[in-house]
């Protein structure tokens, strides 16, 4: 949190280098501003927010202080005063406090160092939460401004640059092993596990590379693990006759009468199978072989499309969860400090949006601590560096692209 | 004009060694290193065959675990249900250990099947390892793993343990390990012959013996594939064993190449 500001405005200059003085040597965290009438304070207020205004009652010249502080709260709606007045009796109390006077000092009688910096440092304590709260939610307005401007930009850059989007790519897949082994019908199927856990999301693909919405039997009991752990293609010739015992058959492979697995080496924790089913007059050797063949340039062709698919997943899902995490946070207290992260029931929320957005563990976290990396650079340095940070986060996404080749 | 090699080849025919009634594979531990073995189907199998299969143990090992995980009678694939179906159907006297490596991860690291390898030798205490899921040289970057694993295996054979790998030598490009390390251990190839109990010696780059390679249970196993004919020859190994427990790993390999060559000449 930025330390207060703290105006004061008298006429009289002595008064100001006393006030100015005594604050000085309080000790408190504030920086002083000094105007000697209404045109110097507002210009100041102008120029920066003010959170304490230490106010003459008669600034001379007809102006006072009451009316100066209604022209400050159209700079600063919440700013809060403490009127020095040698007429604290003839000050109207009720309309004195909705204006945002919350302390009277009497020149004639109470005025000394000590009153004075127990009244501004009362205030000072109950500005602060308010101002904590209030710098809090501009900050996340200000980070969430900033990722709803990049969120479109990522996603038609994302759109634009895909060179070819998993269905095409499972679609191209199929068709070509179709054409090389004589197969009527195809379809891949993709196991992810996710590092650690074994948790897993199977998917089906037909073969035009639509995803295909069946109950999957557990990929233990399936053939495709089988070709898995054969890390080789597999051949069927008699399907129905064969599964039983330790195999359950898929729904897309009941009543067909032959199969060609072959698994697709994508990467670590990812499974691909393709599995080739009734071709006339069965399966041979000749076939495993065309399929292990082409079983690289699957593999390769699929680690492409679904790491394209999981970087942009990942991007768009941390984005959208950043978002929704500014949301929640609203419903938090502030934090004590704005260097600090925010508290742990903050962070928790944080932490359950990214979660049910992303994809694998680890993702979450690390969402979170992009998230926060940014609101922390918002909170010190302001909607400027965020917007660098942006433009950091663009030309690293350039840069990839061309490493990628894309 | 015969000499005492020939007449000690007469006397290591298959049909002699092999079919003796004590050649069940009892009492020999062979440890299946392998995706898990579903325990209920293997014991519903042979009971219908009226065979009492000794209970298969096991433990399920994976990379980013020091502590081995209960074995709870499951697969992780049915790769390895196959594989210990034909040991038991070549010995069905051996005790089995599945050791689980494939897991949910679904992937065979060198670092896990190392960890496997040691607990099958020092914790099981067993005579055979069966290792019919190959680890693809990919996966033994940078050099210092390959030495490891080169390493385990040399463990072994000096524990007088002896580690049967499957060649997966068909692939183009890429080698599977640790058949590649054959002085060790003994690395087998497909073959089919008319005998399961039948097998040969065929020298060449990364092979030594082809069984056969049929399996009897489960998917793909009608599908000639190494990985089916590796536990043919470790149930031969285990049928041998039976007879004599204390056998070294070169004279296993003595004798199944002498097996051979008597099996050959008769022919």
């Amino acid at each position: 949190m930025t330390a207060e500001t703290i105006l004061i405005v008298d006429d009289e200059e002595p008064v100001r280098r006393t006030f100015q003085e005594w604050l000085a040597g309080s000790g408190l965290p504030c920086e002083v501003l000094v105007a000697a009438d209404a045109e110097a304070a507002l210009r100041l207020a102008n120029r920066r927010p003010i959170d304490l205004a230490v106010l003459d009652w008669n600034l001379g010249a007809g102006n006072d202080g009451l009316r100066l502080l209604e022209d400050l709260s159209v700079f600063q709606p919440d700013i809060v005063a403490i009127l020095v007045t040698g007429y604290a009796h003839q000050a109207t109390p009720l309309h004195a406090l909705r204006m945002g006077v919350r302390d009277y000092l009497d020149k004639n009688q109470d005025l000394n160092r000590q009153t004075f910096l127990a009244a501004v440092r009362k205030q000072l304590d109950r500005i602060r939460p308010a101002k904590q709260h209030r710098e809090l939610h501009q900050q996340l307005a200000a980070f969430r401004s900033a990722v709803e401007k990049v969120l479109p930009l990522v996603q038609s850059s994302a759109a634009l640059n895909d060179p070819v989007p998993l269905p095409t790519a499972v679609a191209s897949l199929c068709r070509f092993l179709r054409h090389l082994t004589g197969a009527t019908d195809t379809v891949l199927l993709i196991r992810q596990v996710a590092d650690g856990d074994a948790a897993e999301t199977c998917k089906v693909y037909d073969s035009g590379g639509a995803p295909l919405a069946v109950e999957l039997v557990p990929f233990a009991r399936s053939l495709a693990a089988t070709a898995v752990s054969m890390a080789e293609p597999c051949v069927m010739n008699a399907l129905a006759a064969t599964a039983a015992g330790t195999v359950h058959l898929q729904p897309f492979e009941r009543g067909r009468k032959s199969v060609l697995a072959t698994p697709l080496a994508v990467g670590p924790g990812v499974h691909a199978v393709l599995e080739l089913f009734d071709k006339s007059g069965g399966f041979t050797a000749a076939d495993r072989q065309l399929a292990g063949a082409a079983a690289d340039i699957g593999a390769e062709l699929l680690r492409q499309a679904l790491a394209d698919r999981q970087t942009r997943t990942t991007l768009f899902d941390a984005l959208g969860a950043a978002l929704e995490a500014t949301r929640a946070v609203t419903d938090h207290g502030p934090p004590a400090r704005p260097d600090e992260p925010p508290p742990a029931a903050v962070l928790e929320s944080l932490r359950e949006n990214l979660t049910t957005a992303a994809r694998a563990p680890g993702e979450a976290d690390a969402a979170l601590r992009l998230a926060e990396a940014v609101r922390a650079l918002a909170v010190r340095h302001g909607a400027p560096a965020v917007e660098h940070c942006i433009r950091v986060v663009e030309s690293l996404r350039q840069i990839l692209d061309v490493i990628g080749g894309e | 004009m015969s000499d005492i090699f020939d007449e000690l080849l007469r006397l290591m025919h298959p049909d002699r060694l092999l079919r003796d009634p004590r050649a069940t594979g009892a009492g020999v531990r062979v440890a299946v290193i392998d995706s898990g073995v579903e325990r209920a189907a293997l014991e519903e199998k042979f009971a219908r065959q009226g065979v009492t299969i000794r209970p298969i143990e096991g433990a399920v090992f994976s990379a980013d675990r020091v502590e081995p995980s209960p074995y709870t009678g499951r697969q992780s694939a049915p790769h390895g249900t196959t594989v210990a179906d034909i040991i038991l159907t070549i010995a069905p006297g051996v005790q089995i250990y599945s050791a689980d490596v494939f897991g949910p991860q679904g992937g065979t690291e060198v670092e896990t099947v190392i960890h496997a390898l040691h607990h099958a030798i020092e914790v099981w205490q067993c005579k055979v390892v069966n290792l019919s899921l190959g680890v693809p040289e990919a996966k033994l970057q940078p050099l210092s793993r390959r030495q490891q694993f080169l390493r385990a295996i040399e463990e072994a054979y000096y524990r007088d343990v002896l580690v049967f790998a499957a060649a997966h030598n068909e692939h183009p490009l890429t080698r599977s390990y640790p058949a590649v390390f054959s002085p060790p251990l003994i690395s087998v190839d497909k073959g089919l012959f008319d005998d399961p109990l039948r097998f040969a010696y065929l020298l060449r780059e990364q092979v030594e013996f082809q069984a056969h390679a049929r399996g009897y249970f489960g998917p793909f196993a009608q599908e000639p594939a190494t990985s089916w004919a590796t536990p043919h020859l470790a149930g031969i190994a285990a049928r041998i064993l039976s007879l004599r427990p204390e056998l070294k790993p070169f004279e296993i390999k003595a004798i199944l190449y002498w097996m051979f060559r008597a099996a050959e000449k008769r022919s």
